[in-house]
């Protein structure tokens, strides 16, 4: 761990200037367009078109900011909340024209006619390798949702990113980011370590209860996002008691603990997604690293953490926790610079800037690639509702 | 027609041995093919707890052993009943709904005790000072094993129904006892694999989880024993 003062400057760098930040933002600006869909010959729909081209735009400056300004949290939340406003915006507009109602008929199920999400995803395994059956209702490769294609491309790009989709691919972890932005400050600020582990047990419930029922149980019983997607067409009392679990459980963990504690709680205290995504961390190449010589452990960035994912031990240790989700809020926040983006195998605080464009790169595409067609699908809803 | 396929009343009447070795056979047979099955229902119960224990394989193998003979004599309790009523079929929906539901109520209970009482006895897995161990309750893991490993016996998976149905058909008592023993052997070679959760080295992380994960998993089923008690469809909304 041989880190040096004259690799790493201890002051802040100074804005890139306005010339290499246009050229560090062409690969993004070439790539915005191609996957909001301006390609030639594709079909001209004038409010699909301004939400693409808005999208794009919005995407390609954001990303410019962050290579000019040096800073990353504050610009990718920018994204991330929009993302998670858009989402149930665009979603459940989507839901009324095709079926009148947010809720989902078993009719509907049977007929594997339910949207594939990322979060049932750890529940699909052990059933998977049991019988070789999916248990999600959903089509497994007829469209672009197809059970299969998601699944592809969740893992083609966890392998990269590690925990780095929860922060810039997850739609729902920005309604949560947006709520504990509003707060000046945190009403609750002693927090029990041991809640980190809730995660991990609800993963290891709800894969066990889904082998044993044959159903995504998470989905079926404790999605807080159910609330603000497709909710139990309850029929009769048990559908009305999920749907009650699935209200509380959004209020208290999306909107009432962000609020209180400035943290995402919801992803910190309770998501079996994210405790699965951590493993992914394992093997991703990304990760974040602090330079222990520089490091004076005042804990700032355990507090900007908003995923609880710095403690004293693991600072003293060098290291994040398992649970880091890449979002940069530490690196932005330490005052000596010392916690830097850093690839496996390479030396710690060796050019951290480019260990984090790389990674940069990787996630804006993957945020494009995901976030940019859900909020281009809410900004048509808002069009269609105003034009 | 008859004659191709014999009643096992009458096979067990001409021909004794074959019958014998036919019937068991099938229950063995039923046994390894209803394996998965009997895992994945009664993994919700039997990972999370053993978990909570301390790591070792010869503890494990204890702990487990406990776990199936308990099942076993579910598996006898359930033989009797089967063959007394002649078949499981006949059982009316509504009784069968408020014993499931009791089942899964007392399962519940035995889980929340479980991961309540897990809190004093991590003991030696969590780390090496001799202190803690001063706490550890020995019996409570053979008593929570046999508790939990009785409740999932009379848990009516599907397999189980199966092997109930056709041990009702048997000519008497001790056959369908013999039956169903059979059936647990064939079933219980699915677990043997679980002792291997005794080389996972415990932590504090752990065993918090998995006492968190039992406590879930009591929910749901204290959720679905008040439902069937009162008569409340669980699947299907």
């Amino acid at each position: 761990m041989a880190t040096d003062a004259r690799i790493l400057p201890l002051t802040r760098p100074a804005p890139r200037g306005i010339l290499r930040s246009l050229l560090l933002t062409l690969p993004i600006f070439i790539w915005s367009p191609l996957m909001m869909g301006f390609r030639p010959g594709a079909k001209f729909d004038p409010v699909s078109t301004t939400a693409a081209a808005i999208t794009a735009l919005f995407m390609t400056v954001l990303f410019y900011i962050m290579m000019r300004t040096n800073s990353t949290y504050r610009w990718r939340r920018i994204f991330f909340v929009s993302l998670g406003i858009l989402f149930p915006i665009g979603f459940i507009h989507n839901l009324y024209v095709m079926r009148g109602s947010m809720g989902i008929p078993i009719e509907e199920m049977i007929a594997g006619r339910t949207p594939f999400c990322f979060m049932p995803i750890p529940l699909l395994i052990l059933p998977a390798a049991f019988t070789r059956t999916v248990i999600f209702p959903g089509s497994i490769a007829s469209s672009s949702h197809g059970i299969a294609a998601m699944v592809g491309l969740w893992l083609a790009l966890t392998l990269v990113m590690g925990k780095g989709w929860c922060s810039y691919a997850c739609f729902f972890g920005g309604i949560e980011e947006g709520v504990a932005a509003i707060p000046p400050r945190a009403k609750i600020r002693k927090l029990d370590p041991r809640l980190r582990y809730i995660p991990w047990a609800v993963l290891l419930a709800m894969v066990l209860l889904s082998l044993a029922l044959f159903e995504p149980a998470y989905c079926m019983w404790l999605c807080p996002f159910k609330a603000v997607s497709e909710y139990v067409a309850a029929r009769n009392t048990v559908g009305l008691v999920q749907n009650v679990i699935f209200i509380l459980l959004f209020a208290g963990l999306v909107i009432v603990l962000p609020f209180l504690t400035k943290k995402r709680t919801q992803c910190s205290w309770f998501c079996p997604f994210g405790a699965f995504q951590s493993i992914f961390n394992k093997i991703s190449i990304f990760e974040m690293r602090i330079d222990k010589e520089r490091c004076k452990p005042c804990l700032v960035c355990q507090n900007a953490c908003p995923n609880l994912s710095l403690s004293k031990e693991s600072v003293a240790r060098g290291e994040t926790l398992l649970s880091c989700m890449k979002c940069g809020a530490c690196v932005d926040a330490c005052p000596r610079q010392a916690i830097v983006w850093h690839i496996k195998g390479t030396q710690i605080a060796w050019k951290p800037e480019r260990a984090r464009l790389m990674f940069l790169y990787a996630a804006w595409a993957m945020a494009i690639m995901f976030g940019g067609s859900i909020i281009a699908q809410g900004i048509i809803t808002i069009l269609h509702v105003f034009v | 027609m008859c004659h191709l396929s014999p009643t096992p009343a009458r096979m067990a009447r001409e021909y004794p041995l074959m019958a014998a070795f036919v019937s068991y056979g099938e229950a063995l047979a039923l046994g390894l093919a209803s394996g998965p099955a009997c895992i994945a229902a009664c993994g919700p119960v039997l990972i999370p707890s053993m978990l909570t224990e301390r790591t070792g394989f010869r503890h494990h193998a204890r702990y487990l052993s406990a776990f199936l003979a308990a099942r076993l004599v579910g598996y006898m309790l359930f033989a009797v009943v089967a063959w007394e009523l002649g078949a499981l079929a006949s059982m009316l929906p509504a009784p069968r709904l408020l014993m499931m539901g009791v089942v899964y109520l007392m399962l519940a209970c035995v889980l929340l005790w479980y991961a309540y009482s897990a809190r004093r006895s991590c003991a030696p897995s969590c780390a090496d000072s001799k202190l803690i161990q001063i706490g550890e309750n020995r019996n409570r893991n053979v008593a929570g094993a046999a508790a939990l490993g009785l409740l999932t016996g009379l848990n009516l998976c599907p397999p189980f129904v199966v092997a109930g149905i056709r041990a009702a058909q048997l000519g008497s008592m001790a056959a369908a006892l013999v039956f169903f023993l059979a059936f647990f052997l064939g079933t219980s070679i699915w677990f043997v694999p679980f002792v291997g959760l005794g080389c996972i080295v415990r932590n504090q992380a752990i065993i918090t989880v998995a006492r968190m994960a039992m406590v879930l998993i009591a929910l749901y089923y204290l959720l679905i024993g008040i439902a069937m008690l009162l008569g409340k469809k669980t699947y299907g909304y």
